[in-house]
């Protein structure tokens, strides 16, 4: 075919007959006008506007500004206001128009008519919702035992956490219990047993020339992905001041490919790595004197009371930790643990940055111990509350809650013993919200539980306990916008409108600096559906009493008015930018009074508040300086004596026999999919879920092509993988960038409830891992479970 | 007259897919069936995808130095486009500021552009595009339509071929808001919504033919390369390479 005319074309069209596309195409070319112009006219909405919010599909809470035309919202795009992501928006804040229209929404209170998760509702108002409610609630204080009524939620900053938490103090229950013991506790707690600070440190990456992130997944799925985007494109902004970065994981992923170095590490070992490179750090002298020997404690052998000599972080090290010693137990070759560390030690400034969700950390209390020694590393070079280094996340301060008039049932009820057990079962925890379903069978009688942003039977290891536990509990309330795995097994399902239709306020974290957010309805709630702050003050209302008293207020909106009255921008200016804040970080010099009040040892509660920072953790100590050895190995530890209150490795005890079951499995958390249920039902997210190795709107297991072709393995065979807890069916994908000992599967998948885009769709990997809990922090064990996997 | 061009900093790109998504919410283009999706005719203009594309065994190296890489793939906008040479009813153009439009009216569908095009960022709308009840609220109202020229946002029907097309109806309205304010457009206000919303910052838009531009500046980067340089398509789309 030499050359293709019009009029050769036009005797194909005579040929084809009438067929639609035939004639169109004829249509264009008998068209007078000419083709080769851009004469199109754009034509548009008679109305636009722009309505700031914050996206709630992660906990970076991003500033988005929502294009609403002709009343609906089009199109989100970054606020540039905001500071986390200065104007961007990943594909889940993008996608997030098919949140709010999303055809499998809940329009409205729903009362459970059949058998429990039976799937028959009737549908209520929201009096009677909040009437069922209150008289459970009443019931449970007329009783004395206002302890029965729990909370668990995901996801809330800002007023609403405490809002929740005003709630069941006026209610009279210690029982508001955070998910953060699924995720980012191993590395609070790290934080809070050196630094005294109970808190996720905020990183100056920009100013950081050497960025050391463990099992971080900084880019991807952490605790602030796109907080630790900005900071990480910062760093390479211009050649000449680039920032090294290197991920140390047992799985490249998207942030090891695009670090400058990916050190594959053994899983659970990551405490071994930061100790061998501070013995090497320690050895060459290249630590911060001033701050180890000023500003510590612990650094050097010391004498405790009653003159008994005890060893210091320092000469632990040296003993313990030789880096031929921790290249034993983490396969990294010794000379490079010895060339990190002095990166690391010569870099102005270095950063060690703690896993959030999807690292590798929370597999026992070696966990905790490995989230100490990486943040030692961060004291060792000076990098504590330094440019560069590791800042301490500051607060606007807002207007106090109205006094809360003392009640007699309250008191003794916010005596009794949490659900979950946290520091009691479990003494160092504050949460473990894994943990509640095995005790609420094991005889804690709950009359009520609320869950907000909470799916526990999806998101917990072993979460079908969760639907024997519901079992138990006469009302089990569910705020989800969705008919989750959990909803579908409550009693009462509230639905809140999604986070493009509610007031609600958003603390900014991750920089250092205090920033407040406002999400705002950008459009009218599209059914019937309540903030959850809303119905709680029409539970309130309807009590009365006490807890009446508790909440002078007429909505949640002006709950958020009376709380932000004092950050100095008034509610117009605050709902016109959808953020305020005081940018620049104010460093707390060493020693000074704001250092001692709110940078070191500010939350402790055992141990003094002294400003110094633990390399030998005094509130370790207090806790189980005096237990014995089998006392110890029931919370999995196994050293005696000083080890016990500093960093050292513990082997995370593994389900599962190695020989019987090779591949500890790591469930990761993706961009797309993310960390909440309701994105796995966003259709546009589901279709770019297996971007890295070429699957959509499914599972795969990730495995390395020799472990895979050494059990006869070929790519994208669909395989069986198998634990002591249970076995999942999926495809098997080739990912050279993997350790051969571990295996991948993408969480977020496997959904037997939520919506038609979620439902059915591959496979929940945290059906295999172990349910028990972490016995002394209650952290959710994700990392120490091993499988095995065949063909199928 | 502006010669548009996107610079592409593959060492700040994070491969997190928001080009990908903003650009289907920009320009309506539907999210296909699950089954469709797994047949490989998913449509999204700006794709984020591995290099070489069976990453997973094919990367660089061997375990444990292995080098993953990320591309993400806008239409190139070339200087010298194939697919209009190709196209039998001059239904793709370029314009005297270097676009290559679309038109949906004049496409026939015979996909001689998707084969001919190098970079394989045409698509083909095998079905009819559909939303889920509901979901079609979202569609960008936005249109350039009129007399024989459709060239979107508007959802494209069966049959005809789509691309990127540097959100040219963002470019239409910015012009329309400076001609309307009755002062001069600035090449600066307007940028396509895949690099608006990058996460990583990677992308930068601008004037080529401005040499104080951001693009044409980093266009000499020692860094800079373009896809099949060797096949004379002159892509307008510049990227600068990792590390």
């Amino acid at each position: 075919m030499s050359k293709f005319n019009r009029r050769d074309f036009l005797k194909l069209t005579a040929a084809a007959g009438g067929s639609a596309l035939a004639w169109s195409g004829a249509q264009a070319l008998l068209d007078p006008k000419p083709a080769l112009a851009s004469d199109g006219r754009l034509t548009t909405s008679a109305q636009d506007v722009i309505v700031p919010g914050v996206c709630a599909l992660c906990p970076s809470g991003c500033g988005v500004l929502a294009r609403v035309a002709d009343g609906n919202v089009v199109k989100l795009e970054g606020n540039p206001m905001h500071p986390i992501n200065l104007g961007a928006l990943c594909p889940k804040g993008q996608a997030a128009p098919e949140l709010l229209y999303n055809p499998d929404r809940l329009t409205g209170p729903m009362k459970r008519t059949g058998e429990r998760g039976a799937g028959k509702w009737q549908a209520i108002s929201w009096d009677e919702a909040a009437q069922l409610v209150a008289e459970q609630v009443r019931a449970a204080r007329d009783a004395g035992h206002p302890e029965s009524v729990a909370f668990m939620h995901g996801d809330t900053r800002g007023q609403q956490r405490s809002f929740f938490g005003r709630f069941m103090q006026a209610v009279g229950s210690p029982n508001l219990i955070s998910r953060e013991s699924l995720n980012v506790a191993a590395s609070k707690m790290g934080v809070y047993l050196t630094q005294g600070v109970y808190a996720q440190p905020a990183y100056d990456l920009e100013n950081s020339s050497y960025i050391l992130a463990f099992g971080a997944s900084l880019l991807e799925g952490g605790s602030n992905p796109q907080r630790m985007i900005s900071g990480f494109t910062y760093g390479r902004r211009g050649r000449s001041n680039r920032s090294k970065v290197v991920v140390i994981d047992p799985r490249q992923g998207v942030t090891g490919a695009k670090a400058d170095e990916w050190i594959p590490i053994k899983p659970g070992t990551d405490a071994a790595l930061a100790l061998g490179m501070a013995n090497v750090i320690i050895k060459s002298n290249l630590f911060d004197s001033d701050f180890v020997h000023n500003y510590a404690f612990g650094f050097e052998d010391f004498l405790a009371d009653g003159g008994k000599s005890r060893k210091g972080f320092k000469n632990f090290v040296l003993e313990n930790y030789d880096p031929r010693r921790a290249a034993q137990i983490t396969g990294v070759p010794a000379t490079t643990i010895a060339r990190l560390a002095g990166e690391f030690a010569t870099s102005k400034s270095a950063v060690a940055v703690l896993p959030g969700k999807g690292g590798l950390l929370n597999g026992g209390i070696g966990g905790v111990y490995a989230a100490m020694a990486i943040y030692m590393l961060n004291a060792l070079v000076g990098s504590i509350e330094a440019p560069g280094g590791v800042l301490t996340q500051q607060y606007f301060p807002v207007k106090a809650w109205p006094f809360l008039p003392a009640d007699a049932v309250a008191r003794k009820g916010l005596q009794a013993e949490r659900v979950d057990g946290a520091g009691t079962v479990f003494p160092l925890a504050r949460h473990a919200y894994q943990a509640v379903a095995e005790r609420v069978l094991g005889g804690y009688p709950l009359d009520v539980l609320f869950l907000y942003d909470a799916n526990p039977v999806f998101e917990t290891p072993g979460g079908q306990k969760f639907v024997q536990a519901f079992e138990k509990i006469p009302l089990v309330v569910s705020f989800s916008s969705f008919m989750d795995e959990s909803a579908q097994y409550a009693d009462l399902v509230l639905p809140e409108p999604t986070f493009l239709e509610r007031w609600q306020d958003d603390y900014i974290e991750g920089l250092g600096y205090p920033g407040i957010a406002l999400r705002q309805p950008v459009v009218e709630p599209l059914y019937d559906t309540m903030n959850t702050g809303d119905f709680l003050l029409k539970v309130a209302e309807t009590m009365g009493g006490s807890v009446a008293r508790a909440f002078p207020w007429k909505s949640y909106e002006e709950v958020l008015q009376y709380r932000l009255s004092e950050i100095g921008a008034d509610w117009e200016t605050l709902k016109e930018l959808g953020v305020w804040l005081v940018p620049g970080y104010r460093f707390a010099k060493r020693g000074s009074q704001r250092w001692v009040d709110e940078v070191v040892g500010r939350d402790r509660l055992n141990s003094p508040r002294d400003g110094h920072f633990d390399f030998y953790s005094r509130e370790l100590y207090a806790l189980f300086g005096a237990k014995n050895k089998g006392a110890l190995a029931e919370l999995g530890i196994t050293q005696m004596g000083d080890a016990v209150s500093m960093p050292h490795h513990e082997d995370a005890p593994q389900s599962g026999e190695a020989a019987e079951y090779p591949f500890t499995l790591n469930v990761v958390t993706l961009m797309s999919l993310g960390p909440k249920s309701e994105a796995a039902n966003m259709p546009s997210l589901q279709e770019i879920s297996g971007m890295t190795v070429g699957e959509t709107w499914d599972s795969w297991l990730e495995m390395n092509p020799e472990a895979a072709r050494e059990l006869g393995l070929r790519d994208r065979d669909v395989v069986w993988v198998e634990s002591p807890f249970g076995k999942v069916k999926t495809k098997v994908r080739f990912v050279k960038a993997l350790r051969p000992d571990v295996v991948n599967l993408p969480y977020n998948q496997g959904h037997t409830a939520l919506g038609r885009f979620a439902k059915g769709r591959g496979v929940n990997g945290l059906e295999l891992l172990d349910p028990a809990s972490e016995p002394a922090c209650g952290l959710a064990s994700f990392t120490n479970t091993r499988v095995k996997v065949r063909g199928a | 007259m502006a010669k548009w061009s996107m610079v592409i900093d593959l060492d700040k790109c994070v491969a997190c897919q928001g080009c990908s998504i903003a650009c289907r919410f920009e320009n309506n283009t539907p999210a296909v069936k699950p089954d469709e999706a797994v047949a490989g005719r998913a449509i999204r203009w700006n794709d984020v995808f591995p290099y070489p594309v069976n990453a997973g065994d094919e990367a660089t190296g061997e375990y444990p130095n292995v080098t993953t890489r990320y591309m993400t793939r806008p239409c190139m906008h070339c200087e010298n486009p194939p697919c209009i040479k190709v196209c039998p009813v001059q239904a793709t153009f370029k314009d005297e500021e270097g676009l290559v439009h679309q038109n949906y009216k004049r496409c026939i569908g015979c996909r001689f552009c998707t084969v001919a095009c190098p970079y394989a960022v045409r698509y083909f709308n095998w079905r009819e595009p559909e939303w889920e009840e509901g979901m079609e609220n979202f569609l960008n109202p936005d249109k350039i339509e009129s007399g024989g020229v459709s060239e979107g946002p508007a959802v494209r029907p069966k049959g005809v071929v789509e691309k990127c097309t540097f959100c040219i109806h963002r470019l239409k309205k910015a012009r329309a808001r400076a001609a309307a304010e009755e002062r001069d457009f600035r090449p600066d206000e307007y940028v396509p919504a895949c690099v608006q919303t990058c996460t990583g910052k990677a992308r930068y838009f601008g004037d080529l033919d401005d040499p104080n531009s951001t693009v044409s500046q980093l266009a000499s980067d020692t860094r800079a390369f373009r896809l099949l340089e060797d096949v004379g398509t002159h892509p307008k789309v510049i990227y600068l390479q990792e590390g």
